[in-house]
This record gives C-alpha cells, structure tokens and sequence, in this order.
C-alpha cells in the first residue's frame, strides 16, 4: 500500500484543502465587504481590502468586553482544568485506590453527556439555588470557568492519563528513595516530562472554553457574555449586517489559526492520542 | 443596520434645537434632581430598532450631559433582547435599571410583578418628578402599559403601525397602468381588498420577470423558522379577514370552531392560504425574511407592495444612503375583506398592529430613582419631534402638529396621517399572560404551512388544538 | 509507602468540581421533572405531577420527531465521516509532496468554534448574497433556499457537520494505521489474498479498536449538536433541523415549560445512554458473557 504514485492523494487533497478553506475563505471575503458591494452576483474573489466591519466591531464597547471576558474565561478555565487533570491522573496513575477504575469511568461520561440536557437544571441552580446573600453564579465569569471544568477536566484527564501511566513509576521512587517529598516529585520528576501532553492539554481546553456557545447564552446576560455569544446577537433579526457578523466570526476563529500555526503537529498528537488509547 | 450616520447628524440638530429658551430652567431641574445619583451608571437593555438606537446615541447621551449620570445602553436583537431582560428579571440579578416592554409582553410582565409603578414612584419621591414630564400628553397608546388601577408601569418611547407599503412610482406609472386595465379590467391602485392586492402581486411579478428586473410583486414576512412569521398572520393578516386575538375566544380561552374559538375558523383558513399563497409572488427571501429582512427587500426595491412595521417607513421613503426607494413609497391601509370594516367601527375588531413599546424599571434595579429619571426624560414632549423625525414613531399627540413631523409626513406620502386619522383601527396585542408560551406552542404548524410540509387547513386545525392543550395545561382554559 | 490519602486529596477538586457542576444538576432534573411548572402558568408555582411529565412525552409528536431527526442526521453524519474519514487516511499513509501542509490545514475546521462555523455556512447559503444559491442555480438549475425546502436545510446541516468533524476521523485513523503492525498484509499477500479479502479479514479487524473509538467520540457529539445548527437554520424551515437539543432550548426558554423541558431532558439523556450501550454490546461485546 505504499508509494503507489503521487497524483490521486495530490488531486484528492488539492480538491480538499479547496472545500475545507472555502467556508473560511467567503467569512473573510464578506468581512472585506461593504454593504453595497454584498449583494448582486457573488463573487469568490477579493475585490479589495476594507477594514471598516472589523473598525466598526472593535470600537463596539460591548464586543470588545465580550472578547475580554472570552479571554479570561478560556485561560481561567484552561489553567483550573490543567492544574487539576494533572493532580488527579496523578493520582490515579500512582497510587491504589479503592474504586479507581469505576471513578474513573464516571469522570470521564461527564463529557458525554448531551449538553442542552444539563441547561434547564444548571440554569435554574444558578439563579435560585447556587447564591450567597446577593451573589449568585448566574453571569459570573466565574460560573462559566467552573462550568466549563464539566467537559474539559474529563478530556484532559483522558488525555493526560495515558501520558501518566507512559512516564516510568521507577523514577519517582527512585527520586522518593533520595527524600524527594511528594511535592518534590510532582513538580521536578512528573512536571518536566509530562510537559508535551500538558501544554497541548491546556491549548485544547483552552480552545474549547473559547468556543463554547450554548453554555455561555444560557447562563450568561451581560456581564459574562463571551465572544461566541456575541455572534449570535448579530444573527438572529439584525439579519442584514452580514459584514460585521463575518468580521466578528473571522476574530472568533483567529486563535485557531494561530495556534494551528504554531503547534499544529502537538494538536493532531493531541487529538488522536486522546482517541487511540484504548 | 447601520444607522449611526444619520443618528450622528440627528444628534447635532437635536443639541441645537434643544438649547432654545426655556431649556435653562430645564437643566437646572435635571441636576438638581440627579444630585445624589451623579456619577452613577445606570443599564438598560432594548432591541436594535431605530427608535432605540435614536434614545441611545442621541437622548442618553443628552441626559448624562445635563445629569452626570452615566448610561450604558444596549441595543441588541429582539430574541436576544427578551432572553437578557427576562432573564434578569427571573433571577432579580438586578443587572438591568430599565428594559424594553414591547407592547405584547407587558401583560405577562405584569402578571410576574416584574415592574415598578412608575406613577406611584414619582408621587412617593416628589424631589425626581419632572415638572416637564406630564403623563396626559401621550397618545392613548399609553393606555396599554398602565395597570389595572391606571398607574403607568412602563414610559411609552416609540408607538407605530403595520401600515401597507406600496411602490409609487411603479403604481403611477401611466404605461404600467394602462397594462394593468388591460389585463385585470380595473385601474391600478393600493388593493382595497385581498383579491386586488393577489392580482397586483402576480401582475408585478410577472412585470418583473418579463422586463428582466430583480421585482416581485410583494414580500412576504414568513421567516419558517422565525415567530415573526407567526406574527405576521395573527397580528396583520387574521384581523383583516376577521379573526382577531390570534382567533381566541377570549372568554373562555377557547382556540377551534366548536368550543367557540375562530383559530381554525373557515375566515382564519382563508386568511391562511391567501397568505400563503402570496408567497409565489414574493422574492426567494421572503421565506426566511423577519421583519428587518422585509424592511431590507422592500428598501431595496425588490417588492412592489408589502406589510411593513411603520418604523421602518421613515428611512425607507427617505434615507438614500441605505433605501433604493426614496421618494418612492406610498403608504395605505390593509386590504381588508367585507364586512371588516363595520366590525372595525362597531369595536369588535381591529384591522392591524398597533404596535410599540415602553421602557419600565425592574423591580430587582439597584438605581430605581436614577433611571426613572431618564425615563422621565425621553417622556418629556420637548424631545419628541426630532425622534418622531427620525424613528417614525410617535407618543405624544401634540407631536403630530409639528412643522417638522409634517414635512416628513410629505416626505413619506403621509405616514403620520395615516397614524393619527386613522391610528383608532389598529390594536395592540391582545391581554395574555401566556403570550411567549402559546406562541412557542403553536407556531411551528405555522412553519410547517409555510415549508408546505401540511396545508395552511391543517395546520391551523392543528393549531387551535394544541393551543386548547396548551392553555388547559398553564391552568387559563374555562369551560 | 504511598498513602491513599494523598492520592485521595489530588483527586478531590476534581471531583468536587464535578460533583457540584456535573452530578447535583442531573439529581435536580430528575427532581424537577415530576412537577408542572411554567412561571407564566396561571399558577407559577411548583406542581407535584408525578409521571405525568413522562406520559406526556410520549405523545408528543414534536418531540418524537425531533428526536427521529436527530437519529436521522446522526446516522448519515457518522457514516459519511467513517467511509471520507477512511479513505482520506489511507491517501495520507501514501508519500506525496507537501502532505504536512496539507494536514494542517485538513486540521483547521476542528478549531473552528460551532457557532462560527454556522455563521460561516449560513453566509455561503443565504439568498442573494451567498454562492451556493447562485452557482446551484446557475450550473444545475437547483433553487437552493434554506427557508423554503425542508430537506435541502437538512442535507446542508448534514454537510456542514461532515465539513467540520471529518478530519477528527481522518486524523485518529490514520493514527490507528500508522500503528498497524505489516506483518499480516504482508504474509497475506505472499497468501495471494485479493485487496476486498485483506480489508476485509486482516485491516478491519486490526482497526477495529480504532474504529469504535471514533465512532463513539463522534455519535456522542453528532447527537448533542446545537450550536451550528442553531445559527445556520435556527431549526427550520418549519421543523425540519430542529434536533433534540434545540427543541429542548426552545421548551425550556421561550416557552419556559421547566417541568416538562427536566422530563425532556432526562429522557434524551437515557435514550442516549441506552443507543450507546446498545452499540457498545453490539459493536464490542458480542462475546458470550461469563455470568
């Protein structure tokens, strides 16, 4: 099955990178639009750069906060998830615990679960139930952020595990041996190797907080709403401002790019190992 | 949309002509009162329309100016806007210091104690009374947001009607007429009724079609997976064949034919399917189109004739950098089916939507005495005429006597007219509690009908059943 | 040497986290789905109903489609990805220039938020502005409009979801073959096996593993689609996209049905429990059990 010529995979994936880029492509075409120029015949192709949708968009008070708290929100988010992912697949990587496997198990179907069955109760625990005196986590940032750790700590728990149990026990102990305090082999023996899966741990759950909608509409109003959320608001009746809504979109889909550029071969590692391992 | 524009030049006319004589009197009231609150940041929450967008950039800012009161105004869509100001309401957060009350809502508001008593408010705390705020110059639209003891829980800011939207230039067009005679036998003017207003919809059409133009003969609000399509035909096509309250008995709540309900009555069906059926004539948009997207195909010249809510008349027959059709926009009553009319004048029903809205203060606001300032403040009849200018809408009957207002009554083919001579013949939503719930309930049958997945028959028979089930269930259905 | 209680302790944010988030909303939506309560009811408050929520559900066409939909999508989504998913890993395994590039870039719609990769669809589609419409039309003649034909909003939502999740199958199969030991295809081969016998006897078992894995992942997420969705169709025409997720939203927040919308909710949380186990049993362990 190998090296049988180059032309069909070449032909196959030119015609893929074509389909795959297209969508991309027409957001950011639409985005370089003024109003007049978007309708008529549509046409593919740039007719020339204007920068006034995303102008107007970031001079918008409300989506520049809304960016801000989509910021704070994924990287909150992503150190809380990674930090304890870390700790806890240590612990079940090193030590005997009564239950383990059964634990988890549940851990991990906490990311199955169809996410529009968890909005009624969540919505209703976080205005009525979840308060102290005037404060309740309806709107918080930090309601999402531990929201969020609901999905993302069983992914990173499922991805982190297997590159716990590759590292080899032998060399704690041997570092326990020597006075090493737990603390010490956490951080100085685990840490140091465990480094590759954990940034790619932190960049996709920080990538998923990031683009996490349904959540953020129904448990948000104002003062937590992120920038995803902000894209519906532009959808729904204001139906005719397509330009600003795909300069909206095309700065919601920037990090992608981003970090595909920098670290793509760790994010494919990422997202199939999680996959592979049995 | 993008308003900003022109809202930037408004604001300029309106800071000069607010400076005149009495103002100074005026503007000290304004930071006498705000005293204790200066520096404080009031929010509000209300849908992207023109009229908001005008209290937005042009009256808030005023208002911080003269008060020192910050405020944060967000204007943001219909379904986004309900979702944020129910929200906050439900969870008393207390986010919001005033929210939008469309008209329709207001009953359920109400019916939740979601809202302060505007009236007693300013009678319990006379030092926020505005001298220059006096309830008794609104229109009788202000009616709808009082309670049952006559307070007002909510400050009217933009009222207008459903009205029918027709092409001038096209309908006056002597070539275009003499076809028209040709081929329907009758000389073309805006439908008196449904059978004329189908036959200028084909003629148009096909007049499109033959001189290779991008028109159709009307446009149609039928969003199939939208309530504004829903609310189209309960609002604006029922009630001219007939079939008001969404085809309710409002007795006993009762929905189909045989428990006295007209929801699925032969009026209602008829009504159903010529609308429908006008969707052969209208634009491949149209089944997606809300209320902003027929504004949009309309401005952009691509119908003949349409229903268009009124505050969008303003820009559309007068703003060149975003209509196509300036100067070209005639404005009419519905067609009407016979008989309607004299139901109309024996006040059992209603010929369109009167519609509009309010702004009210949460019950949950921190800064209660603050925003009834402001709203105190766009009550007041010196900031009218420039809104009314500009967003189309009117709340104050001395409004309609301004020079200003009747130049643009000229302007748009006599709109304003229209909206105070003949205003008495619209409603406004009827008085439900469960008006989102029934809504949600029994709109898909109408998306259904439209896709054509179930006849306009059926889909209706299905309608004023479930909304029978319905209404049982919320604990409102007598028997 | 190594206390339990330690690794007790690294666990216990983890779960408290999970606990409070992830286990008290669903013992709260068991609880809430045996009331009536609809805050605009006549009466706002909470009704004990007992299964009345349950039995209601089971009449209900709306529901009953929305979740036939679901099924319906689900099952075209996940098999179009598995067969394009396989075959563009085996071009992948082949050696040709520029082949990283091409991988990144095949990686690209993974990142992209739902909700942008919505909007960015319903740009493509919307009448008069998008080039779908247009060249449909032009080439085939086809009057595309999402608005008007029920099964055209649906074949796009399928579509786009290919468009979206197939390189998450692309990628971990060809992790899986990567993985795969040549020694079988080789003696195969020196066997004289035809090439449908090898995919057949040797690579399908050898992938298997893989395989259920990825099936699984994207069953899981093909079921609970919202966001896309949502912004390309917002559940139309009529009723046609409305899968099981947005009809929940549309219960429990316009309509503000709290009671009914737990019991909908718990519902197609055990109706997804159960598809995956009849899966898993059917997929996995198809060997007779022990006890």
């Amino acid at each position: 099955m190998k090296k049988k010529g180059i032309v069909l995979p070449l032909v196959v994936w030119c015609v893929m990178t074509l389909i795959t880029l297209l969508p991309i492509w027409w957001l950011f075409v639409v985005s370089m639009r003024t109003r007049v120029q978007l309708f008529g015949r549509p046409s593919l192709l740039l007719d020339g750069f204007y920068w006034g949708n995303y102008v107007e968009v970031l001079e918008n008070e409300e989506f520049r906060f809304y960016l801000w708290n989509s910021i704070i929100v994924a990287t909150s988010n992503c150190l809380i998830v990674t930090v304890l992912a870390f700790l806890a697949t240590f612990a079940l990587s090193r030590y005997k615990l009564a239950g383990e496997d059964s634990l988890f198990f549940w851990l991990i179907t906490n990311r199955m679960a169809p996410a529009a069955v968890f909005l009624l109760p969540l919505f209703l625990l976080y205005t009525q139930v979840f308060r102290l005196g005037d404060f309740q986590l309806f709107d918080t940032r930090i309601g999402l952020i531990l929201l969020y750790c609901v999905f993302n700590l069983p992914f990173a728990i499922w991805l982190l595990k297997g590159i716990m149990d590759g590292i080899p026990k032998e060399l704690d102990e041997a570092a326990m041996i020597d006075g090493a305090s737990t603390f010490q082999v956490l951080t100085r023996v685990v840490m140091p190797l465990a480094k590759p899966g954990l940034a790619v741990t932190a960049i996709l759950t920080w990538m998923f907080a990031w683009n996490e909608y349904l959540f953020a509409a129904t448990l948000t109003s104002v003062e937590a709403r992120t920038i995803t959320t902000g894209l519906a608001e532009f959808v729904t009746v204001t139906g005719t401002n397509w330009g600003e809504l795909a300069a909206l979109s095309m700065l919601t889909l920037a990090p992608a790019l981003i970090f595909l550029g920098f670290v793509q071969r760790h994010i494919v590692a990422g997202l199939t190992f999680g996959a592979v391992k049995e | 949309m993008n308003r900003r524009g022109l809202l930037s030049a408004a604001a300029l006319a309106v800071l000069m002509s607010t400076t005149s004589f009495n103002a100074f009197a005026d503007d000290a009231f304004w930071a006498k009162a705000a005293e204790p609150y200066k520096g404080i940041t009031i929010r509000g929450v209300s849908e992207s329309t023109p009229s908001s967008n005008y209290a937005k950039d042009v009256l808030a800012k005023e208002f911080s100016e003269k008060t020192g009161i910050n405020i944060q105004f967000e204007t943001t869509s219909w379904d986004q806007m309900y979702d944020k100001a129910i929200k906050d309401m439900e969870a008393g957060s207390g986010i919001y210091d005033f929210v939008y009350i469309e008209q329709d809502i207001i009953y359920s508001y109400l019916s939740r104690d979601f809202l302060v008593n505007i009236t007693q408010s300013l009678k319990d705390n006379p030092s926020i009374a505005s001298p220059t705020f006096k309830p008794e110059e609104f229109t009788t639209f202000a009616n709808y947001f009082k309670g049952e003891n006559g307070d007002l829980y909510g400050m009217p800011m933009e009222a207008f009607i459903k009205t029918y939207l027709y092409r001038t230039d096209l309908f006056e067009d002597a070539a275009v007429k003499e076809q028209f005679k040709a081929k329907y036998g009758w000389d073309l003017a805006p439908a008196k009724d449904h059978k004329q207003y189908r036959e200028i919809a084909e003629f148009f059409t096909q007049y499109g079609q033959d001189n290779d133009l991008e028109l159709w003969g009307t446009t149609v609000q039928a969003s199939s997976g939208h309530p504004a399509s829903f609310y189209e035909f309960v609002e604006s096509i029922a009630p001219t064949f007939g079939v008001y309250n969404w085809g309710l008995n409002t007795e006993t709540w009762a929905a189909t034919v045989e428990n006295g309900g007209t929801m699925n009555s032969d009026k209602a069906k008829e009504a159903l399917n010529w609308w429908i059926g006008n969707l052969q004539y209208a634009p491949p948009e149209s089944t997606s189109s809300t209320w902003d997207e027929v504004a949009a195909s309309f401005s952009a010249g691509r119908a003949a004739q349409a229903f268009v809510y009124g505050e969008n008349t303003a820009w559309i027959a007068t703003d060149d950098t975003k209509s196509t059709v300036v100067g070209k926009v005639g404005v009419a009553l519905p067609p009407v089916a016979p008989g309607v009319m004299e139901e109309i004048e024996a006040g059992k029903g209603y010929i369109g939507y009167y519609d509009g809205g309010a702004f009210g203060v949460p019950h949950s606001s921190k800064n209660k005495e603050a925003a009834l300032l402001f709203l105190q403040y766009i009550g007041q009849d010196s900031v009218q005429v420039d809104w009314a200018v500009n967003a189309a809408r009117v709340t104050h009957q001395t409004t309609y006597d301004d020079p200003r207002v009747q130049e643009q009554d000229q302007k748009t083919n006599g709109y304003y007219t229209l909206m105070r001579d003949q205003g008495k013949l619209f409603a406004g939503a009827p008085a439900f509690p469960f008006h989102g719930q029934l809504r949600e309930a029994i709109a898909p049958f109408f998306y259904d009908a439209i896709t054509g997945s179930i006849t306009p028959d059926e889909a209706l028979d299905r309608a004023a059943a479930r909304a029978e089930e319905e209404l049982t269930r919320l604990g409102y259905r007598k028997n | 040497m190594r206390s339990p209680v330690t690794g007790w302790l690294f666990l216990a944010p983890t779960i408290l986290v999970l606990t409070v988030f992830g286990f008290v909303p669903f013992i709260y939506v068991a609880f809430v789905g045996f009331f009536d309560w609809n805050p605009f009811a006549a009466n706002p408050d909470l009704v004990f109903a007992g299964v009345n929520n349950y039995r209601r559900l089971v009449f209900d066409n709306q529901f009953l489609r929305s979740i036939g939909l679901t099924l319906q999508f689900t099952f075209w989504v996940v098999l179009s990805q598995l067969i394009i998913g396989y075959l563009l890993a085996q071009l992948f395994m082949r050696d040709f220039p520029l082949k990283g590039l091409f991988r990144t870039i095949h990686t690209l719609p993974l990142l992209v938020a739902p909700i942008a990769v919505g909007a960015a669809w319903r740009l493509l589609c919307v009448p008069g502005l998008g080039p779908l419409p247009y060249y449909l039309n032009r080439w085939f003649g086809i009057d595309f409009r999402l608005g008007s034909f029920e099964h055209q909003a649906f074949i796009t939502t399928v579509v786009m979801d290919i468009w979206h999740w197939t390189p998450l199958v692309t990628l971990t199969l060809l992790a899986g073959l990567s993985a795969m030991p040549k020694e079988p295809f080789e003696s195969a081969q020196v066997d004289g096996a035809n090439r449908w016998q090898i995919f057949w006897h040797i690579m399908l078992p050898l992938l298997k593993p893989v395989l259920i894995t990825t099936t699984f992942i994207r069953l899981m997420d093909a079921l609970r689609t919202v966001d896309e969705v949502w912004m390309l169709t917002g559940g139309g025409p009529g009723t046609a996209t409305r899968y099981i997720g947005l009809h929940i939203w549309r219960v429990v927040f316009p309509q503000t049905d709290y009671g009914y919308g737990a019991a909908m909710s718990l519902m197609t949380l055990y109706l997804t429990i159960m598809l995956c186990w009849f899966l898993y049993v059917g997929l996995v362990a198809r060997k007779p059990r022990a006890s």
